[in-house]
């Protein structure tokens, strides 16, 4: 495996931050659910006798995030994302395990750490739903206390970098999905928030919608120093906007690091692809073929036979053009989150800890 | 005071929101009309078939109308569609966006939502209340008057912390969100003196649902029916129920971010 | 017809299962439903009492067999259809219902029905413990109680469909609360909920015998209790199947041009 920036032999990864501005250390949450069976005869039984049981949402993860820093929260649903933002936060209390943003512990809910951070939900909505956006602003003012000044300097700047000019006076029942996204986001910034959470932002946004918030998250990171940490589903947002990734699967911590290196680390396979002038027999003695089109194979091949697989086609083949690219990150996150249990396991089998021994 | 600048605010996108559907002023002028036909006529009804009620007259059950439509009026203005509106976050689970604001969550809670024609309620009670001091003529004094005041600030602080405890339910039972329109049915209770009830739901209208407190102790103090006990017992409740409520709103919070569990 | 029988039956074992995990909030529903018979009832016991005993021809305990068995008829009768149509329509949920290939009224029906079968259960015991409490005077002869059976399903029909219309009004009125007061507000002084219809001044009386409300409420209660004649039963009867005639049609129509309006404006 090759050696990365940070230091796989520490106990906790990134650990060489000097002074994260987000610290996890070993945060779990374990929540405890009613189990019922349906039925009528469930109902009743479930009047006096509720069964429950022990989830695990979370189990000891930890990170350090450096300020400024811009974090792809990757998982799939049900893997821990969101019970992990929340607990940053200040929405849940940890059943175990230490974590401190800006210095603060998030769940003692202190007014100073409120005030510097934001957490938008894509899903959920913070506007008010009858009165125009500006208004709603409003209430964020006061519930900020932003000096006037600073608002209006604020909300021109966000205004300008997400073009909300002609959105500010309408209601947000009136507005589009993604136009409501932009002012729920606006919204949440106006107080100049440090730290910001965000959760699946562009979630159900189309295309453009999702590019704009995807440049305007970029833009106001890189201007205000902000420290972002990001869910969401669709791997462009976090090849856009993340250097660095995070996976988690079933509430564990599978990767840690640079983006290209989740591909290295869970990719074994390069994508071959060569334009071809004229016929070509039994090609899948080079590899494994994914795609035959009219003058062109793509064939996926392991990583270190690429050079010498590249080197054989362009000796046997008639070939005009020849790429050798990393498979669509899609894929490999597919891929991790189709082999992530198998490879905990192994993991744990193997009496490493459950933590991300990578990178 | 960050808090009172809220409130302004709140009260006026409550007014802006009003002003989007217009004809909700005129409903609110009749549905405070029909508020106040659904007193008089029932004391119609009722005093058209005896003197007195439980030895209360008519003009003091007009006192009784007019605190009445007083208080509901302030609780439904601010309190009451503020706690539905949060319970209606618990349930969709945009209360997360409250719990991370610098501010109070339950102040922010009690004052979200308000609707403003409400007022009008209020205003009509306090005009019922003056034609039955009126009417009463000499029998009220500075003594009553003030009183009156104290009894009635108690009983507002009483419904409020009451209103509180109700709402902060919804963060064990998620389907709750009826229960204040099932206190306002209850609430109707008030609009007679609680002692023409029988002696177990006089208890249940005094310390379960502290509507006896909230109408009926004041409109006492006005009538110079005084009893210390109960008023002595009102100032009680009306220092001890917001500590109460207090208590479970933080108790439920918690529970929320199951910090205790 | 038979996938009907399959839909009642399927809703019937949902709402029981969401009723049971929803305790806490059925009870509360149900004190509130007990409460407002039992406040009307002390305030005519009250009356009654100040006045010798009697009110024209009510003694407290005629009062209290009245409002017991209107407590049991009002419980019967009750919908919620009001505020349910006005959060499924703000929210968009109807939408959901209506591509479904089944009128949405069977959904509330079998929803309403199972859950006054539920706390019926609840309801007896306290209007036991209410009886025992207030000694109602109950003078049911079989005859009454024959009668009071179409005499109260046709109020709970009745009731029913008018309070649907009034429902699907929130596909043009954004708040109808307003609406719902003033329903409520007239149905409480001309259903003989406030006062038996007999104690109102007589141009109210004669309002409530031909307006609805009474036919939903009172007059059921009134012939249980042997208060009407042979021909008053019948012309009640007669004028609750012609009020639910008139309360179907106008459901059909205000229904039919509530669902063209809530596609036009595109939910």
């Amino acid at each position: 495996m090759p050696a990365s920036t940070s230091a796989s032999s520490a106990a906790r990864p990134n650990a060489a931050y000097a002074n994260p501005i987000i610290r996890l250390n070993n945060l779990r949450k374990v929540y405890n659910v009613p189990e019922r069976e349906s039925g009528l005869g469930a109902s009743v039984r479930s009047l006096w006798s509720r069964e429950t049981k022990d989830v695990v949402a979370v189990g000891d993860i930890s990170f350090d995030v450096a300020p400024g820093e811009i974090v792809g929260f990757l998982g799939p649903n049900g893997a821990g994302k969101t019970t992990t933002l929340k607990m940053l936060s200040g929405l849940l209390h940890p059943s175990e395990g230490t974590a401190t943003v800006l210095g603060y512990v998030p769940w003692q809910r202190e007014k100073a750490y409120l005030q510097q951070m934001t957490l938008v939900m894509g899903q959920r909505n913070q506007l008010a739903w009858d009165i125009p956006v500006a208004d709603s602003y409003e209430l964020n003012q006061a519930i900020y206390r932003i000096p006037d000044a600073q608002y209006r300097q604020t909300l021109s700047e966000l205004s300008d970098l997400l073009d909300l000019g002609p959105l500010l006076t309408k209601p947000s029942r009136n507005l589009s999905l993604g136009e409501r996204m932009k002012c729920e986001l606006a919204g949440a910034l106006l107080h100049q928030p440090r730290v910001l959470f965000l959760d699946e932002p562009t979630l159900g946004l189309d295309i453009t919608a999702q590019r704009r918030i995807r440049s305007f998250v970029a833009e106001y990171g890189a201007r205000h120093n902000a420290t972002v940490l990001l869910t969401s589903h669709y791997m462009a947002d976090v090849e856009a906007l993340a250097e660095r990734v995070i996976v988690i699967h079933h509430g564990v911590l599978l990767f840690d690091g640079p983006l290209s290196g989740l591909v290295e680390r869970f990719s074994p396979y390069k994508t071959v692809t060569v334009d071809l002038d004229g016929p070509a027999s039994d090609i899948d003695r080079f590899g494994e073929v994914m795609q035959v089109e009219e003058g062109r194979i793509t064939l996926q091949v392991p990583k270190g036979d690429a050079a010498a697989v590249t080197a054989r086609l362009l000796a046997e083949l008639p070939v005009v053009d020849l790429s050798v690219t990393d498979p669509p990150i899609d894929e490999v996150i597919d891929r991790v989150f189709n082999t992530g249990e198998a490879a905990t396991e192994s993991r744990i089998a193997a009496g490493a800890t459950p933590e991300p021994a990578l990178a | 005071m960050t808090y009172l600048h809220l409130f302004w605010i709140h009260l006026r996108l409550g007014v802006l929101n009003e002003l989007q559907y217009r004809t909700n002023l005129g409903v609110q002028l009749l549905q405070s009309f029909v508020g106040l036909a659904t007193s008089l006529l029932g004391l119609g009804i009722i005093f058209s078939k005896t003197d007195t009620l439980d030895g209360w007259l008519p003009a003091e059950l007009l006192v009784v109308v007019g605190v009445y439509m007083i208080v509901s009026g302030l609780t439904q203005m601010i309190v009451r569609p503020s706690l539905t509106r949060f319970m209606e976050d618990v349930r969709l689970g945009t209360l997360d966006f409250m719990l991370t604001k610098p501010v109070d969550a339950q102040v922010l809670a009690s004052m979200r939502q308000v609707e403003i024609w409400k007022l009008i309620d209020v205003l009509v009670g306090m005009a019922v209340l003056v034609v039955a001091v009126v009417r009463l003529g000499a029998a009220i004094g500075i003594e009553e008057a003030l009183l009156f005041l104290l009894a009635l600030t108690c009983g507002v602080v009483i419904i409020y912390s009451f209103l509180v405890i109700l709402a902060t339910c919804a963060f064990w039972f998620v389907k709750l969100d009826n229960i204040l329109n099932i206190f306002q049915s209850m609430y109707e209770a008030g609009r007679w003196p609680i002692g023409i009830y029988p002696p177990w739901l006089r208890s249940v209208l005094t310390f379960i649902v502290p509507v006896g407190f909230a109408v009926t102790v004041p409109s006492e103090g006005l009538t110079g029916r005084t009893s210390p006990t109960l008023l002595l017992g009102a100032l009680g409740l009306a220092i001890v129920l917001p500590l109460v409520a207090r208590l479970f709103w933080r108790f439920g919070i918690r529970h929320y971010s199951g910090a205790s569990a | 017809m038979i996938d009907l029988v399959y839909l009642y039956r399927a809703q019937f074992k949902v709402t029981i299962a969401e009723q049971f995990q929803y305790r806490g909030a059925l009870v509360i529903w149900l004190l509130g439903l007990m409460l407002e018979p039992v406040i009307y009832l002390s305030v005519w016991a009250a009356v009654a009492n100040s006045q010798g005993g009697q009110v024209d021809a009510f003694t407290a305990a005629d009062f209290a067999a009245y409002y017991l068995i209107a407590m049991m008829v009002d419980h019967a009768g009750f919908t919620w259809i009001m505020w349910e149509m006005e959060y499924w329509i703000r929210q968009g949920n109807l939408s959901a219902l209506l591509v479904r290939p089944v009128h949405p009224i069977h959904r509330h029906i079998a929803n309403n029905l199972t859950f006054k079968l539920l706390t019926f259960f609840v309801l007896l015991p306290v209007v036991i413990a209410l009886a025992v409490i207030y000694r109602p005077n109950f003078t049911i002869t079989t005859e009454s109680l024959l009668a009071f059976i179409p005499a109260l399903t046709l109020a709970m029909a009745l009731r029913f469909a008018v309070e649907w219309t009034l429902a699907s009004l929130a596909f043009w009125v954004t708040r109808v609360s307003a609406i719902n007061q003033l329903w409520f507000v007239a149905f409480l002084f001309l259903s003989g909920f406030a006062a038996p219809i007999a104690l109102l001044p007589s141009f109210a009386q004669t309002l409530a015998h031909w307006l609805p409300f009474y036919r939903m409420l009172g007059f059921p209660v009134d012939v249980l209790l042997g208060h009407l004649s042979p021909q008053q039963v019948l012309t009640g009867l007669g004028a609750q199947v012609a009020w639910l005639v008139v309360a179907y049609v106008v459901l059909q129509f205000t229904w039919a041009r509530g669902i063209r309006q809530y596609s036009a404006v595109g939910a």
